[in-house]
């Protein structure tokens, strides 16, 4: 049973007091871009996914509590979670600089936007 | 015109002598579903005014004043609860008094049954159904938690060191009841609370 905590309403609960919402992160090209998107891009926001061996970044709902969406960072080899954060924000700095693979390359995109 | 009338879905479920702890549904409570967010100070201000007293801000929390009190569900949803029969018109206060804020309160007395949990083993039958520990010493009168108890949505607030209220929605009512009859079956004690 994994254990998690609400970073909304601070509650520390078993995993079947919460809902997985898959991937994290997953932006919609159609909202920035509803005339010009290509098949190829809906495509990938539709069906394709990181499925990495160690850190991933994931939606969870504090389903039976205060209702609200949020983030988690998880280990998927050993299950431990890293951080609970916000459903608008991204992880805190130590975290994203563990991420390797498709998400280093994610983070490093999203860095160089806020600046 | 048909007026309309309020049914307990548990009314044909006599008060148990099975269990170790007593068990009765409270009819005569009348619940508001009030939405409106934290951060906005108009709506805050609002609800205080129809209240008299602030919305509990903490997460878990209860504020009360006489016989309304009111439930922190989420930093956005309160459940108000006050007499059946009040209800209505409370919550069209609340719509009158928020009608510039981005709020909404609607009178849900309907949606929830509440049972009543009574005795030394009333939080040793909860954490029967749900993953939480009720020896925690954040288990005080006032308490307010949703959760999964025996698979349904739940809500419960600690009356007092003895008492809990559990809210389920109306369709559970009957389900929720039969299961407390089997968690709380007496002979089926485990004493966790004895003298505490
Ligand atoms: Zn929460």
């Amino acid at each position: 049973m994994l254990l998690v905590t609400c970073p909304v309403c601070h509650a520390s609960g078993d995993e079947t007091d919460f809902h997985f919402g898959g991937q994290a992160h997953v932006a919609r090209p159609a909202t920035s871009n509803p005339e010009g998107i290509s098949d190829e891009q809906q495509r990938e926001y539709l069906f394709t996914r990181i499925n990495p061996k160690g850190l991933h970044f994931e939606r969870v709902r504090c389903d039976r509590g205060c209702g609200k969406w949020f983030h988690a960072a998880r280990d998927t080899m050993t299950m431990e979670f890293k951080a609970f954060y916000g459903i608008t924000e991204l992880p805190p700095d130590h975290v994203i600089k563990q991420a390797k693979g498709a998400w280093a390359e994610y983070f490093t995109m999203r860095m160089k936007k806020q600046k | 015109m048909l007026e309309p009338r309020f049914e307990s879905a548990l009314a044909l479920r006599g008060e148990p002598t099975t269990t170790y702890v007593s068990m009765r549904e409270i009819t005569t409570r009348g619940m508001i579903d009030l939405r409106g967010l934290t951060s906005d100070r108009k709506f805050m201000a609002a609800a205080k005014a129809v209240l008299g007293f602030d919305l509990p801000k903490a997460p878990r929390t209860s504020n009360s004043f006489g016989d309304v009190k009111v439930l922190w569900l989420s930093p956005d949803q309160w459940l108000v609860l006050c007499a059946r029969e009040k209800a209505p018109s409370l919550a069209a206060e609340f719509a009158k008094a928020t009608e510039n804020t981005h709020a909404l309160a609607v009178d849900v007395s309907d949606m929830r049954s509440i049972i009543r949990i009574e005795g030394e083993g009333s939080r040793e039958v909860m954490m029967k159904g749900c993953s939480l520990d009720f020896t925690d010493a954040d288990f005080t009168p006032g308490y307010v938690r949703r959760v999964r108890f025996a698979e349904i949505a739940a809500l419960f607030t600690i009356v007092d060191a003895s008492t809990i209220d559990l809210y389920v929605f109306r369709s559970y009512a009957n389900y929720a009841w039969d299961f407390l009859l089997k968690a709380a079956r007496k002979g089926s004690e485990v004493g966790l609370f004895n003298g505490r």
